[in-house]
């Protein structure tokens, strides 16, 4: 999960944890920190190489912004396969356009109200992580 | 022949010129016979000479052919001896032969000067007609508006028409013989010389020039110079037209400073714009972010307290949630409301039967399990943005919905009425709770609401949205209502030419 907000996170892993999914969650608090996971460089070059099932991308971040953390995923052969849902509080139809034309894999505003902001939430979690089969 | 060569009125007919003929040498006979019996000598050949000469200047050639025959015959009958006989000695012929010389050449002199004076006749009159066929073409000239002066190539004015006496103020007589640009106080717009070379190497020239009129007022003008040669090919005069575009002028630099005004405004414009894209942006974000946690912070709270709430902890919490929900939509709202104010519309024929009948399954959620009585007329095609459209319907539709609400059995009316040959209306017609007139005014006003919000829901955006897009498409929006008697919407759009 990539999400600068810490009550944003807290609230999503709260989420999350109803389906007992938040233990397997990495956050990422910029889209620099995002990218040094994905290449397993900085802070977390002692990680194992695998590629995470699916990644939660809000789109407004400090240093590197959603959709360039996206467009670096989506362009690099290595981690083009994991699909990425980005998850933002703006339901701005020019960043939707471009999350899409960048092949992001689901584009998802998140509610104000709490109980469906969980519902997103837990569903996306649900699909992902378990419903879905990931890349290999 | 005669006739030809003369073709006068003065001409005689053939029997007059041989009468005169015949008459002058019997009158210069009869002054010689008198003569000699006065006992003047020699006077009987001038007589003759001169009978011949005014046979030959009235009668023409062959009168004077006739004179002459018969003065020698007159001559040598009265005067020559033998007299009275018409016998004529070897001695005399001498005489005679230089006597018809001397008649003939008279008789000649007179014929070329009669020539001379008829080629004169014939120039003055064709001189007349020229004449007048120019002060013609000058009052032809005098007839346009447009302003002409003719100038020799010293600059003097040779020609002067009324149209440059309305615009200067001088008359001919004013500037026949004055040197023109010293007079007009000409501005050229580059080198007189350049101008000059222009002209003489081809014949003509075009610009625009200043110049001063009579009372000092300057006034610009467009001019156009014709150059006139002379039958030898050598620049003889210069025809100047010229058209006051004084009043063009300054309306092209108004229509100028118009449009830098209006590129400023609308850089200026798009930078408000551009701004007013990022605050909404940022209030899509950052806005909702909080929002979203005091929702979520108040249900974790709710959950972890929950048992220990008494009824009123519980209201307090379900208010919070409330409230957060509200400014939610109103935020949604807002922002869907000022992106219409933004986008671009894109504008095609749209049939507004399919899209009512959109926005009819739009509203049909807030309809559920109520009775509502559609009336649907036949609906004529719009002309313009397919989707803000169909959200001023779903407005228009769910406000006729809502408002409804209290009656047993709602009566919603969807139609077109008073369709003129550029206007399209539409109507929506309930018969809800109306409103008062009084408030017409604050109807569509942004947040502005005619009723309690316990009694019926709403952020006061609807209508204004419905506004603006009304007003993107060139159209009027009004309403009219009776307290508790209903309320019907217009919507008024401009028809395109083209459909």
């Amino acid at each position: 999960m990539v999400e600068d907000d810490p009550k944003d996170v807290e609230l999503s892993l709260v989420a999350l944890e109803e389906y007992n999914l938040a233990n397997e969650v990495i956050v990422a608090r910029d889209g620099e920190e995002a990218l040094d996971y994905l290449y397993c460089r900085g802070a977390f070059q002692n990680r194992s190489a695998d590629n995470p099932a699916v990644m939660l991308l809000d789109l407004k971040l400090p240093k590197v912004d959603g959709l360039e953390v996206l467009k670096q995923i989506k362009s690099d052969e290595k981690l083009r396969m994991i699909p990425v849902v980005v998850l933002t509080s703006s339901k701005e139809e020019k960043d939707m356009v471009a999350s899409y034309k960048l092949g992001v894999n689901a584009y998802v505003v998140k509610p104000v109200d709490f109980h469906e902001f969980v519902n997103a939430i837990r569903e996306l979690g649900a699909f992902w992580a378990v419903i879905n089969e990931p890349p290999p | 022949m005669v006739h030809q060569v003369f073709p006068s009125p003065r001409l005689l007919s053939a029997i007059q010129r041989y009468g005169l003929a015949l008459l002058s040498v019997s009158v210069a006979l009869g002054a010689a016979i008198f003569l000699e019996s006065l006992e003047f000598r020699d006077v009987e050949v001038p007589l003759f000479l001169f009978a011949v000469a005014v046979a030959a200047w009235y009668g023409g050639s062959g009168a004077a052919g006739l004179a002459l025959i018969l003065s020698c015959m007159s001559f040598d009958y009265f005067f020559v001896k033998p007299i009275h006989t018409l016998y004529v000695t070897a001695s005399d012929l001498p005489y005679f032969a230089v006597f018809a010389a001397f008649a003939s050449l008279v008789t000649w002199f007179s014929t070329v000067r009669r020539r001379v004076e008829q080629e004169l006749r014939q120039a003055r009159d064709k001189l007349q007609i020229e004449v007048l066929e120019r002060s013609q073409q000058a009052s032809l000239l005098n007839l346009t508006h447009d302003t002409i002066f003719v100038r020799d190539m010293n600059d003097v004015i040779t020609y002067w028409n009324r149209g440059a006496q309305e615009l200067y103020g001088w008359t001919p007589e004013e500037t026949l013989g004055k040197r023109a640009n010293e007079l007009l106080r000409t501005i050229f717009p580059a080198p007189i010389d350049e101008i000059r070379g222009e002209l003489l190497r081809s014949g003509r020239w075009d610009g625009e020039l200043e110049k001063t009129k009579a009372d000092g007022t300057r006034v610009a003008v467009a001019s156009r110079w014709s150059l006139r040669r002379d039958e030898h090919g050598r620049p003889a005069a210069i025809l100047e037209t010229n058209n006051d575009i004084t009043e063009r002028k300054r309306r092209e630099e108004e229509i100028q400073l118009l449009n830098q005004q209006l590129a400023r405004q609308s850089a200026e414009l798009a930078g408000t714009n551009k701004e007013l894209e990022a605050f909404a942006y940022s209030v899509s974000h950052d806005l909702r972010a909080p929002l979203r946690h005091m929702a979520g912070y108040t249900e974790l709270l709710h959950k972890r307290l929950s048992s220990a709430l008494d009824e009123k902890g519980h209201r307090y919490m379900a208010m919070i949630l409330e409230s957060a929900k509200r400014m939610g939509n109103l935020i949604d709202d807002l922002l869907a409301f000022s992106r219409i104010g933004r986008a671009e519309t894109q504008k095609s024929v749209v049939s507004l039967e399919h899209l009512v009948k959109e926005a009819l399954a739009e509203v049909r959620e807030e309809s559920d399990g109520r009775d509502i009585v559609w009336k649907i007329g036949t609906l004529p095609n719009f002309y313009g943005d397919r989707s803000m459209l169909r959200l001023a319907l779903v407005n228009l539709l769910s406000n006729a919905v809502k408002f409804t609400r209290t009656r047993p059995r709602a009566e919603i009316e969807v139609g077109c009425t008073g369709e003129t040959r550029d206007e399209v209306v539409l109507f929506v017609k309930d018969n809800g709770v109306g409103f008062d007139m009084k408030y017409v005014n604050k109807l569509f006003g942004v947040f502005q609401r005619l009723h309690q919000s316990d009694t019926f829901e709403g952020t006061g955006i609807g209508l204004a949205t419905v506004q603006r897009i009304v007003h993107r498409h060139g159209g009027r929006v009004w309403a009219e209502s009776i307290i508790d008697g209903g309320a019907t919407f217009y919507i008024a759009a401009p028809k395109p030419n083209d459909i």
